[in-house]
């Protein structure tokens, strides 16, 4: 088969007795991928393993059928954008670009380095030390020393941590080129909204396995349509439960602590987000109930996360 | 550069090396002797004899002292926090093999070190009058520190790469082993760098007084440093060949 490739082969990666990424089997071909998962689930160690900065404990980790480790000449084709935003700090952005194109043995760095500052739009900055750049300003020129050689593998982690929309926006614009041209991009993220219109393909991390993996839409669906558990304090907590009971998009109503009607609250769970926000005020209102506070509890990351695993 | 340097690594390797606050460091080192001296003309008659006390500074303090300490601040300063902060990753992504990262990184320590050096052998022998130190002399503790260098640096950056604190190993070794330990124990000197480079001044200028070739002989030296050298090279090269990138768990 041709085209650039990466084989994730039960992989697994521990750090003495943490396992890091578990058995993970995955092969991502031309195009953007999303690596998605709370902190700590083992997406960078997952980016380091494809980097071949990391050997696998067990399994394997190939790029373009090669090992990953251990190979410095699998470099000239593949570009890594740290997590980190640790860049030399004493070099401008220029000469950071162009040290990674020398490095690269690029025949001519410096036309090279101009076109890849170019590409993530920092020309007007790249003369300036880049101990002065903003947390976005970093990102981009990470890029830039990572692109210059124009890699036809490209692993990104968080790059979009720091970037104001309009940066993303361009980055986006960037990124999807060089999937058009035939790229492997894959994007490390903690938050699913940023890879929405990017990523055609998800894969999922908890706790160092891999979750789920599939069409982006199918990920957020699964991970929209899930039940969700609110919080709610009112006038009249007993009475709102029995109204609200009657709801079709309520499944459950607990009285948190089973006391006098203005007490701790009510827990809610709905299978319906939307129809719950509607319904909600309209039955307060015809029982002449006021609601005092209304929090959903489960928006943590890590629970809707592990929603997908327990699913 | 040659093959088994990268110029890249080098030049990258000299901008951490010399930053704002090494270069004003290294400069008034490289000037300490030669102030040194000028005090010494300055508070005895002429014609008074300079030429023990000519071999003493070169000995003791820019032998003795100086090169060591400066040695340790380039030797430590080689991977400049790069594995702290994690910027060596920059280096490790590219077609390069990583002992030439250390080798490259190596040379630019040493040439820092005699580039520091050179002025502190060299405007003393100027400020004293030519004459009253002898070139063979300055040609003798030159050769000494050059050979002191390269043992040194080879030694440093293998301890700013693997321990945390590099620096202080560095300080730790040149005050035990080479302050203490050499001039107080027979044994020790086969292993104490400075008495290795005092046989190779006193062996390049046998007729200058005051050093004495014959506490360490010149096989040894060649045997000892040269095997201080390589085991500490290769002790750098294999720990940054396993050297991974752990996530921060």
């Amino acid at each position: 088969m041709t085209g650039p490739r990466i084989e994730l082969q039960n992989a697994s990666r521990w750090y003495g007795n943490v396992v890091a990424v578990n058995a993970v089997t995955c092969e991502l071909r031309a195009g953007i991928t999303g690596l998605l998962g709370p902190n700590g689930a083992g997406k960078s160690t997952v980016l380091h393993l494809m980097a071949g900065l990391l050997a696998p404990s067990d399994g394997q980790v190939l790029v373009d059928g090669a090992s990953a480790a251990g190979h410095p000449d699998m470099y000239r084709t593949l570009g890594l954008v740290p997590e980190r935003e640790s860049v030399h700090p004493f070099l401008t952005g220029y000469e950071f670009v162009r040290m990674n194109a020398r490095l690269q043995r690029l025949a001519d760095p410096d036309a090279s380095a101009r076109a890849a500052i170019a590409m993530v739009d920092m020309a007007a900055a790249q003369d300036r030390v880049v101990s002065t750049y903003s947390k976005g300003m970093r990102q981009r020129i990470k890029i830039a020393g990572a692109i210059v050689h124009r890699p036809t593998i490209l692993l990104l982690d968080e790059p979009f941590n720091g970037m104001d929309p309009r940066q993303r926006l361009h980055m986006i614009g960037l990124l999807r080129t060089m999937a058009a041209e035939g790229c492997v991009v894959l994007i490390s993220s903690h938050i699913l909204e940023e890879l929405d219109d990017l990523a055609t393909n998800v894969l999922v991390m908890v706790s160092g396995r891999l979750a789920a993996s599939g069409h982006f839409r199918e990920i957020r669906r699964l991970m929209t349509d899930r039940p969700h558990t609110f919080t709610l304090r009112s006038s009249d907590d007993r009475r709102l439960a029995a109204a609200l009971i009657a709801e079709p998009s309520v499944f459950g109503v607990d009285l948190t602590n089973g006391g006098p009607a203005t007490s701790g609250g009510l827990s809610i769970r709905t299978s319906d987000r939307g129809a719950f926000a509607r319904a909600l005020p309209r039955r307060a209102r015809d029982a002449g109930i006021r609601v005092l506070e209304l929090r959903p509890t489960d928006e943590s990351l890590e629970s809707v996360f592990s929603y997908l695993v327990d699913r | 550069m040659s093959g088994i340097l990268d110029s890249t690594v080098a030049w990258l390797t000299a901008r951490q090396l010399f930053v704002r606050r090494r270069l004003v460091a290294a400069a008034i080192v490289s000037l300490v002797p030669a102030i040194i001296a000028l005090i010494f003309r300055l508070t005895h008659a002429a014609g008074a004899d300079s030429s023990e006390f000519v071999t003493e500074l070169y000995r003791d303090i820019v032998l003795g002292t100086l090169l060591p300490l400066v040695a340790v601040v380039f030797g430590s300063a080689s991977f400049g926090g790069e594995i702290e902060d994690g910027t060596i990753v920059y280096l490790l992504v590219k077609p390069l093999p990583r002992w030439r990262v250390v080798l490259s990184k190596y040379a630019v320590s040493t040439a820092a070190t005699i580039a520091v050096m050179v002025p502190a052998i060299v405007l003393p022998w100027l400020v004293m009058g030519v004459g009253a130190v002898g070139a063979q002399r300055m040609l003798g503790f030159s050769a000494a520190i050059v050979i002191g260098a390269a043992i040194y640096s080879a030694l440093f950056v293998m301890l700013g790469l693997t321990t945390k604190r590099g620096l202080v190993a560095g300080l730790l070794y040149v005050v035990v082993v080479e302050f203490v330990l050499s001039r107080q124990v027979q044994g020790v000197r086969s292993l104490s760098v400075r008495e290795f480079m005092l046989t190779i001044a006193g062996t390049v200028a046998p007729q200058a007084i005051g050093i004495t070739p014959d506490n360490v002989s010149l096989a040894t030296v060649w045997v000892m440093g040269g095997l201080a050298l390589v085991a500490s090279l290769a002790a750098s090269i294999r720990w940054l060949r396993k050297f991974e990138l752990a996530e921060r768990l």
